[in-house]
């Protein structure tokens, strides 16, 4: 592809005897947002590393821009970090923090004043320049973190989960805000998270990683829509994950009854995961039910009802807008084209990288 | 009265902790000399203190070694706790474990092994292994307190830094430095006053010349205490209770973070002016001081020398006339002076040992040979103490005596019957409880064995039984055993007879007409104390000028004033004017008298032992 900005290939890196990413191989585009996603202890924020240049990778290579730079110092690579502490200069000002890049560089001064004006309105911290680190609330060091790194003008920005110390509200307001500053700046995001609705709200490519392998690549509707197993599926938003077996095309037995699917090509009498997100469970009355059951749990979530029905032994996880009183008998329906049917593992170390969380 | 209690016991505990402090302070401006008593306020201590020149050098030389040794231990041990740091945790614990140990250590331990290890390597002691023993112990006091800094520190702002195209070395400075600089400028002064306050570790490092403040206290004190010394270490206490308040109100500015330019101003005292005026000081005091530094590395002759051994005037004579600079140190002992020479650790230049330490420096090979070209003076030494010098020097190559004396009993004319003549009396039941014997093995067995007829140096043990016995016996009679007290004893007229140097019975005589001298009949000890130059000395010229001089009639005339024991020197001795002093018998006996005397030999380890042996049972009978 013409427009690789970074190829990573082969990387295996393992700390001791824990081998944390196994010959992972990822490439990221010119002006992509990608997200790293993952439990914590998945490689995540070691590739993250790996690429900014605090740890070297035991084999592999790193390709930015067509050339190796497996050797090169962090200091002299195109590209800038925001960490996940922060990691402000606690004794340095605003303004101070912002400027040390640019005086490495030895940019003239009025060229650095200049930035950092534009820098702090880009975060929306205008004259925040005389302001010390601590007197800042996190948000707000989080923002004067990524105006330290974006003054610099690098091609790519790592972001290890800068979000993650932030309340809720002020998370959601600088994942907008992250958003608008990639499409206004034009440079290539890599961000590592742990928070699935993080990582679909704001990316244009999400890699779900799992014990230092790749589970999935794809654009977030991809990722939610059809996961590629189960591991993916349990990871990214709620789902039931069933058992089946693919009877044949377009027709899978859950649970002992027959659901008519739209997946063709796993064979005949095999067995399958099918996964059904809680949303696209419908409660009709008993008798227009492909499944009978009841409910038994009920919680109001705001925008929704939570419920879970009893039904062939299985608790079913149901959201929907309808109410239905816990002792309700009800009929289960799913639309054929919101079944996702899913290979098992086939080995028992592919198991184990899927069923783990 | 819960309350009552509690500050009751507060107080008390302040009481017990500082009321020795206070005591120091106040008699530091006590107009009296004696302790006792309180003669108003005063500041003159502290005005003679600071015309003091050996003590302002003894503060400068201190300073310096603080300032250096606390700057160079703080690089070092920054360093050194940032490579801990970066170790992984298996090998981190164990090398911080060994990073205390040596504060924990006994400084008597860590002293005396430094200077086993400056000797081994054939470093001779002085200003630099003071230096490099202050850092050695200062290090670990560094690494401690940066430590725990560096543990705080954020790795992520040293990656950040990097990350942003600083160097390793710019980011560290930049970034890593600034988060640390409380605990390196914690570790500074606490190395700074570590420094300061170390007496033992400086004791067995310093060479001659050489005195830190504790060091020169010590010295100072050993002969009495000047209330000087009390302004010194109010003024000592004082400074430490300021750093101790600098070190409290420096950077921990998290008060005042908002406020920039606050910070900026106590940024800039800290970090420049307080370092610029310690500089200034630190400059100042050497230009003043140095000029009399011995640092200045001018001609000098180093000088090991019995306490009070010398009129102090003699050596600033020395120096106008030759432009030789007089470095003095001073010993108690033979004993002591003997293993310095011998490690060789301080290369002396002339020593002034007695007749049997002489013969056993010879025979270890400590002593070099004198030029007797460079000693013209040598001829006024009369040529009997040549000759009895012979005992322990066979060919008067190595030593040129400079006083001699005997020893002999002292006798109260109103207390004993006359005359006293004989060891004899020491054994006679009418002076029980009136009989002062020395405190000395080998002056108690000499002077029993000359009793006997035996020789002093006798070590047929059938003789020194024969002694042990006798002294054994004499036990009931003596009033005390002791040493200097025979001299104020005698004068107060508290015993009627003693054991004593005949240098200090021209002293008792002074005090109290009634004393009288005598060399017994059956003979008694000769000691000569003579000018050495050791083998290793580093300006031997100067040595054998200082030598001559002291030969000079004159100056040998002024010692002698001045010490008032017998001086070999007939030159010297034709130049007093008392006629009574010059032919006095005590001071210069007659040669048939000195006939029957004998000087110590070195006889030996092994018979060091045995005489102590019999010594002790003699004691504890």
């Amino acid at each position: 592809m013409a427009n690789k900005l970074i190829d990573i290939v082969n990387i295996s890196k393992s700390f001791g005897d824990n081998l944390v990413l196994d010959n992972l191989n990822l490439y990221i585009r010119q002006n992509e947002f990608l997200t790293l996603l993952g439990p914590s202890g998945c490689g995540k924020t070691t590739l993250l590393r790996i690429l900014g240049g605090f740890e070297s990778a035991d084999h592999g290579e790193i390709i930015f821009e067509g050339k190796n730079i497996n050797s090169l110092a962090p200091n002299k690579r195109k590209l800038n970090t925001v960490f996940q502490k922060y990691a402000l200069f606690t004794h340095m000002t605003i303004a101070e923090n912002i400027a040390f890049g640019l005086k490495i560089k030895g940019k003239t001064s009025s060229y650095i004043s200049d930035k950092i004006k534009y820098a702090l309105k880009l975060v929306n911290l205008d004259g925040f320049e005389n302001r010390m680190p601590d007197s800042l609330s996190g948000g707000q060091q989080q923002r004067v973190a990524i105006a330290r790194a974006i003054v610099n003008e690098p091609k790519v920005l790592l972001l290890d989960e800068p979000l993650g110390a932030l309340d809720l509200k002020l998370r959601q307001d600088m994942q907008y805000e992250l958003i608008r500053l990639k499409n206004e700046l034009g440079i290539t995001f890599v961000y590592v998270t742990h928070d699935q609705e993080e990582a679909l709200t704001m990316s244009d490519t999400i890699v779900v990683m799992n014990q230092g392998y790749i589970q999935q690549i794809g654009t977030p509707e991809d990722i939610y829509n059809e996961p590629q197993n189960a591991f993916v599926a349990d990871f990214i938003g709620e789902s039931n994950i069933l058992s089946a077996l693919m009877v044949e095309d377009k027709l899978v037995k859950i649970l002992g009854v027959d659901f008519p699917c739209v997946d063709i090509g796993f064979g005949k009498n095999r067995p399958v995961d099918a996964v059904i997100r809680p949303e696209d469970v419908e409660l009709v009355t008993p008798d227009k039910g492909i499944l009978q059951g009841i409910v038994s749990h009920l919680i109001f979530k705001g925008v929704h009802y939570e419920m879970e029905v009893e039904a062939n032994n299985f608790t079913w996880l149901v959201h929907s807008t309808d109410m239905f009183p816990v002792g309700t008998n009800v009929g289960i329906y799913v639309d054929p084209y919101n079944i996702q049917i899913m290979k098992k593992p086939k080995t028992e170390d592919a198991e184990a990288v899927g069923v783990e969380e | 009265m819960k309350k009552f209690i509690q500050r009751f016991y507060l107080i008390l505990i302040l009481i017990l902790l500082y009321s020795p402090i206070v005591t120091l302070i106040v008699l530091s401006f006590n107009n009296s000399k004696t302790r006792a008593k309180w003669g108003g306020f005063t500041v003159k201590w502290y005005a003679s203190l600071f015309q003091n020149q050996d003590i302002m050098n003894a503060l400068y030389t201190t300073l310096i070694i603080a300032f250096a040794s606390a700057f160079l231990a703080t690089i070092i041990g920054t360093a050194a706790a940032i490579g801990i740091q970066a170790m992984r945790k298996s090998v981190r614990t164990p090398i911080m474990a060994v990073t205390n140990i040596p504060m924990l250590n006994a400084d008597i331990v860590t002293g005396i092994s430094l200077m086993l290890l400056f000797v081994a390597i054939r470093f001779s002691l002085g200003f630099t292994t003071i230096l490099f023993a202050h850092i050695t112990f200062n290090i670990p006091y560094v690494i401690l307190s940066v430590m725990p800094k560096l543990k705080q520190t954020n790795k992520a702002t040293y990656e950040a830094a990097l990350d942003l195209g600083a160097s390793p070395i710019y980011a560290f400075f930049k970034v890593v430095f600034p988060d640390i600089f409380p605990g390196i400028s914690s570790g500074f002064l606490l190395a700074f006053t570590m420094s300061l306050d170390d007496f033992i570790i400086t004791h067995f490092t310093k060479g001659p010349g050489v005195d830190t403040l504790s060091t020169k206290i010590y010295g100072e004190v050993r002969k009495g205490i000047k209330p000087e010394m009390y302004a010194l270490s109010t003024l000592l206490f004082v400074s430490v209770l300021l750093l101790l308040f600098v070190v409290n109100l420096s950077p921990s500015d998290k008060e005042n973070k908002k406020v920039v330019k606050h910070r900026k101003q106590k940024q800039f005292i800290f970090r420049r002016l307080v370092p610029a005026l310690l500089l200034l000081v630190l400059i100042g005091g050497g230009i003043f001081y140095g000029r009399s530094s011995n640092l200045t590395g001018k001609e000098q002759v180093i000088v090991y020398n019995w306490g009070e051994y010398m009129d102090p005037e003699v050596l600033d004579l020395f120096e106008e006339e030759t432009g030789i600079q007089v470095v003095y140190e001073e010993f108690e002992t033979n004993e002591i002076m003997y293993p310095k020479i011998q490690s060789g650790a301080i290369a002396y230049d002339v020593v002034c040992p007695s007749d049997y330490m002489i013969q056993r420096m010879i025979e270890n090979n400590l002593l070099a040979e004198l030029n007797y070209d460079n000693i013209p003076n040598a001829k006024n030494i009369g040529e009997t103490y040549f000759i009895q010098s012979k005992q322990f020097d066979p060919e008067n190559n190595f030593s040129i005596p400079y006083c001699w004396g005997t020893v002999g009993i002292l006798y109260n004319k109103t207390m004993v019957e006359e005359p006293i003549d004989s060891w004899s009396v020491l054994w006679d039941e009418q002076y029980k409880d009136n009989i002062l014997m020395q405190d000395s093995v080998r002056d108690a067995f000499g002077v029993t064995l000359k009793y006997l007829g035996y020789s002093l140096n006798s070590t047929d043990l059938d003789e020194l039984e024969a002694a042990k016995k006798l002294l054994i016996e004499q036990k009931p009679l003596v009033q005390a055993y002791v040493i200097d007290q025979v001299r104020d004893k005698m004068i107060g007229n508290e015993a009627a007879l003693g054991v004593i140097y005949s240098g200090e019975a021209i002293y008792t005589q002074w005090e109290n007409e009634n004393l009288e001298y005598v060399i017994p009949k059956e003979g008694s000890n000769v000691w000569i104390d003579s000018w050495v130059i050791p083998k290793n000395s580093k300006n031997k010229e100067n040595a054998e000028a200082f030598i001559n001089f002291l030969c000079r009639a004159d100056i040998a005339k002024m010692n002698f004033d001045y010490i008032t024991y017998s001086t070999p020197n007939d030159a010297a001795r034709d130049l007093i004017e008392d006629e009574a002093l010059k032919n006095s018998p005590i001071a210069f006996p007659p040669k048939e008298d000195l006939e029957r005397c004998e000087t110590f030999s070195f006889l030996g380890d092994e018979n060091d032992a045995l005489y102590n042996r019999l010594w002790r049972e003699v004691k504890s009978n």
